[in-house]
C-alpha cells in the first residue's frame, strides 16, 4: 500500500527528514527532478512533499495526479524559499470550485 | 433556444413531457449535491489555511536551526550525520466517501527517533533541529491529507456545476420550448380540423336546402 512519504527538494531542505524515515530525493537540476518524480510516480508513496522550485518545474506532472486519491502532492517551502506557492495552489483549487477566490479571503480575514 | 426536431404528434408530446420531468428531477438532485459539496468544501478551507501557515512557520524555524548546526559542525559532517535512516512506512492510507468523492484518509504513524550520529561530535542544536522537524512532520502529513481532499472536492464541484448548468440552461429550456411548439402545432391542426368540419357541414346543409327547393 501507499504508506511511505517522499520528499523531493534541494539537498539542504530534504536532508533533515531522512533520519525521520522519509524517502528523500535530493535534486539540483530539472533532469534530476524529473528522474526523482518518475521514481516517486511508480508508487508506494501516499504523500509526496515537494519544495517550491520543484513544484514550479513539475507542475504539469503534478496536476495529472490531482484527480487521484493518492499520492497527495503537497508543496512546502524549502530552506531559503519565500513560501506562498502552497497558498497559491490552494487559492487555485478554491477558484476552480467557487469561481472566485476573493469571497473566501474576505470571509476568513 | 433551439427547438428539438421531433414529429409534432401526441406520442412525442407525452415523451417530451416525461423527459422534462426527469430532467427537472435530475437538476434538483444535482443542485442539492452541489450545495452540499460546497458546504463541505468551505468548511475545510479555513482549517487548511491555518494549518498551512503553522507548518510553514515551523519549517522555517527548523531550517534555521539546521543552518546553525551546519555552521557549527561543518556542512560535510552534518550531511554525513543525516545519512542515517531508511525510508519507513510512516502513514497508512484509506479512502473515505464524501458525497461520492473518494477522499484519502491518512493516518500518521510513529515518527522514528532521529539518531545514528555521534552525540559527542555533533552540536546540540542539531538535536533541536531534528526534534523540531519530527514535531512538524505529523502536521505536514495532516496538511497533505487535507489539501488533497480539498483538491478532489474542488474537481468534483466543478464537474457538478457544469452538469447543473447544462441541465438548467440548455437541456430543460430546449425541452420546454419543444413542448410548446409541438403543443401549438397540435392545437393548430385541431383548429384546422374543426373549421373544415364546420365548412363541410355548411356545404351539406346548403346542398340539402337546394335539393328540397327543387323537389318542392
Amino acid at each position: 500500500m501507499a504508506d511511505k512519504i517522499a520528499f523531493i527538494g534541494d539537498s539542504t531542505s530534504v536532508a533533515g527528514f531522512r533520519p525521520l524515515g522519509v524517502a528523500v530525493f535530493p535534486v539540483s537540476d530539472s533532469a534530476q527532478m524529473r528522474a526523482a518524480w518518475d521514481e516517486v510516480a511508480r508508487g508506494g508513496f501516499g504523500i509526496v512533499f515537494v519544495t517550491e522550485p520543484v513544484y514550479a518545474e513539475l507542475a504539469d506532472e503534478i496536476a495529472a495526479t490531482a484527480d487521484r486519491p493518492v499520492p497527495a502532492v503537497t508543496v512546502v517551502p524549502g530552506a531559503g524559499s519565500v513560501g506562498g506557492v502552497g497558498e497559491a495552489k490552494l487559492a487555485r483549487a478554491i477558484e476552480r470550485a467557487v469561481g472566485t477566490s476573493a469571497l473566501i479571503r474576505e470571509e476568513e480575514a | 433556444m433551439a427547438v428539438l426536431r421531433v414529429n409534432p404528434n401526441r406520442m412525442e408530446l407525452l415523451k417530451l413531457k416525461r423527459r422534462r420531468d426527469v430532467a427537472v428531477r435530475g437538476h434538483k438532485l444535482l443542485k442539492d449535491k452541489f450545495d452540499e459539496l460546497l458546504k463541505e468544501f468551505l468548511a475545510r478551507i479555513a482549517d487548511s489555511r491555518r494549518l498551512r501557515r503553522e507548518v510553514e512557520a515551523r519549517l522555517a524555524r527548523a531550517y534555521g536551526l539546521l543552518a546553525v548546526a551546519r555552521a557549527e559542525a561543518g556542512r560535510t559532517d552534518i550531511t554525513q550525520a543525516l545519512l542515517a535512516g531508511e525510508p519507513a512506512p510512516l502513514i497508512s492510507t484509506s479512502e473515505r466517501n464524501v458525497m461520492s468523492v473518494k477522499v484519502p484518509e491518512i493516518e500518521a504513524g510513529e515518527v522514528p527517533q532521529p539518531g545514528g550520529y555521534s552525540l559527542g561530535t555533533m552540536p546540540a542544536v542539531l538535536d533541536e533541529a531534528l526534534e523540531a522537524l519530527a514535531e512538524t512532520l505529523p502536521l505536514m502529513i495532516e496538511l497533505a491529507a487535507r489539501e488533497k481532499a480539498i483538491e478532489l472536492l474542488a474537481a468534483e464541484i466543478e464537474r457538478t456545476r457544469r452538469r447543473v448548468n447544462a441541465l438548467e440552461h440548455v437541456l430543460i429550456p430546449s425541452i420546454v420550448e419543444t413542448i410548446k411548439s409541438v403543443q401549438m402545432k397540435l392545437d393548430e391542426a385541431e383548429r384546422g380540423n374543426l373549421t373544415r368540419l364546420m365548412k363541410v357541414k355548411e356545404m351539406l346543409e346548403q346542398q340539402r336546402a337546394e335539393e328540397q327547393g327543387s323537389a318542392g
